[in-house]
């Protein structure tokens, strides 16, 4: 299963247009991390999106798609700055800290 | 054996915690404050913070919440307020000191109080989330992250950054212009311009001597980042194996055709604004002196003559105009404007420019009329502007007796 992380927007987004999205190899991982993983994911998709009461509103929101590969089936998370589940953002910083310890 | 429980539920009627909001003790007025907020976190609500904005003309008081590292605005706690001591927390003074200078040159520069006109809250929020590399304007307050600490530190050490999140507001209450495409490059160059103007103006600095660069100090000491973005010269921000190459154009050539999507950067709004933001940069120095007198007023009395879906082009028009009616056909202001815009690869659309600028510069026998009546037409719209902004302020003072001021 492969994870990856795309950041667009926000203050760095001149940044964020050019650096490829972040990944982690589920399977290259400690058993403990990738058991981490799929909790947090499970906790991700559990919890739906909020509304997006700002939407179209405001300036340098970033947005974040997440993308699961597992096995030919892809599922695919995105949300954004004003409208952000804990769960989502706990896998959020969880991929972000994983792919910047490679 | 049976026990009596004694269970007293007591719970402040809020229409007492609103009145006790405009209490003259300040003691008194930061806990009801405080429990407003804590009941408003309990219920998940956040429509307490929107009564607060919604209420009497503030002149732009500053609250400062700390999120704690929390992304749920809900549940931040009250870090500083206007009339509070500082607090602890350095983030918390930074970005209300930030919002104090912002709300200050708005309204000594331009005659602007607050964001809307008419004294709106000034609210941050600070310890966004955890390693968050952004600061951002969510349409009703501003959000600041920490960094990562690699690569970038905590966003509220930016001055421009906190001028240009605060200037979104500006832009929602006047052009509005669509956060897309074109329309959304001018609006992020909008904010650039006017944050990179708070600095400027903090510093006292000329145009000759300013950077020019937005977010140098949201870089970590041991990055190689200089700036988020150069308004002096696009495209030259950063250059190294971390962070690639800053894709900002400088000319109309070079006009980046992104998708507006989230991947596009919404058609290359954070992208395409290195176009106007030269334009000004060249303005004010074509201009000289300081950049917020006369490219700072002709900037923002063409954000208000704009709608959302204004374009570079238009712009750019609006500009030329402005620049001619505030300080006179055919002057030195205007000559810069259209310099400026030549120069990034935009002709101002009906201006005498056939055979090059010096045409321009030369004032025709049959245009002297033309001249002195532009001229005159000038004082007296600057004459109307200040009989306009001394009834404003009598206004504000008669608000300003009757009504009681919050927290």
């Amino acid at each position: 299963m492969k994870v990856t992380l795309a950041t667009h927007g926000g203050q760095a987004a001149g940044i964020n247009l050019r650096l490829p999205p972040r990944e982690v190899e589920a399977d290259a991982l400690p058993p403990a991390a990738a058991a981490e993983l799929a909790r947090l994911l499970a906790a991700a998709r559990a919890t739906p999106a909020p509304k997006d009461e700002r939407a179209g509103r405001g300036g340098d929101v970033m947005s974040y798609t997440i993308t699961v590969d597992d096995g030919g089936q892809q599922t695919v998370l995105k949300q954004s700055d004003t409208a952000m589940t804990p769960a989502f953002d706990a896998l959020r910083s969880w991929l972000e800290k994983q792919s910047a310890t490679k | 054996m049976s026990r009596t429980c004694y269970c007293l539920n007591c719970i402040t009627p809020p229409h007492i915690l609103h009145k006790l909001l405009e209490s003259s003790d300040k003691d008194i007025r930061q806990a009801a404050l405080n429990t407003l907020v804590t009941t408003a976190r309990l219920r998940g609500e956040r429509a307490t913070r929107a009564s607060f904005a919604a209420a009497a003309p503030a002149n732009g008081r500053r609250t400062v919440f700390d999120c704690q590292r929390s992304t749920q605005l809900s549940s931040a706690i009250v870090a500083r307020t206007e009339d509070g001591s500082p607090a602890t927390d350095d983030s918390a003074n930074r970005a209300f000191e930030g919002f104090g200078a912002t709300r200050q040159f708005y309204k000594e520069v331009l005659d602007r109080n607050s964001i809307d006109d008419r004294g709106m809250r000034l609210d941050g929020y600070v310890h966004r989330g955890v390693s968050f590399n952004n600061a951002f304007w969510d349409g009703r307050e501003m959000v600041f992250g920490d960094g990562d600490g690699r690569v970038f530190t905590d966003f509220t050490k930016s001055l421009d950054v906190i001028a240009h999140e605060l200037t979104h507001g500006v832009t929602e209450h006047t052009a509005g212009l669509d956060y897309h495409n074109q329309s959304g490059a001018l609006n992020e160059s909008i904010s650039d311009v006017f944050g990179s103007l708070v600095k400027q103006w903090s510093l006292h600095q000329t145009a000759a001597e300013a950077e020019w660069l937005i977010g140098v100090e949201v870089f970590t000491p041991g990055s190689e980042g200089d700036a988020l973005r150069s308004m002096k010269a696009p495209g030259t921000a950063y250059d190294n194996a971390l962070l690639g190459k800053d894709p900002q154009p400088d000319h109309m050539s070079k006009l980046m055709l992104l998708p507006d999507t989230d991947e596009g950067d919404n058609g290359g709004v954070h992208i395409n604004s290195g176009i106007p933001n030269r334009a000004f940069y060249l303005t004010a120095t074509g201009i000289g002196g300081f950049a917020w007198e006369a490219p700072g007023h002709i900037w923002y009395e063409s954000v208000k003559a704009s709608n959302p879906q204004t374009d570079f082009q238009e712009f750019a028009d609006t500009t030329f105009a402005k620049a001619g009616q505030l300080y006179g056909g055919g002057g030195v202001e205007q000559q810069a404007v259209l310099s400026a815009w030549r120069e990034v690869g935009i002709r101002i659309s009906g201006a005498l420019t056939a055979g090059g600028a010096g045409r321009f510069r030369a004032t025709p026998a049959g245009a002297g009329r033309e001249a002195e009546a532009l001229a005159a037409l000038s004082k007296q719209i600057e004459a109307l502007s200040a009989q306009v902004k001394a009834l404003t302020k009598d206004v504000g003072a008669l608000k300003g007796k009757k009504l009681s001021v919050g927290v």
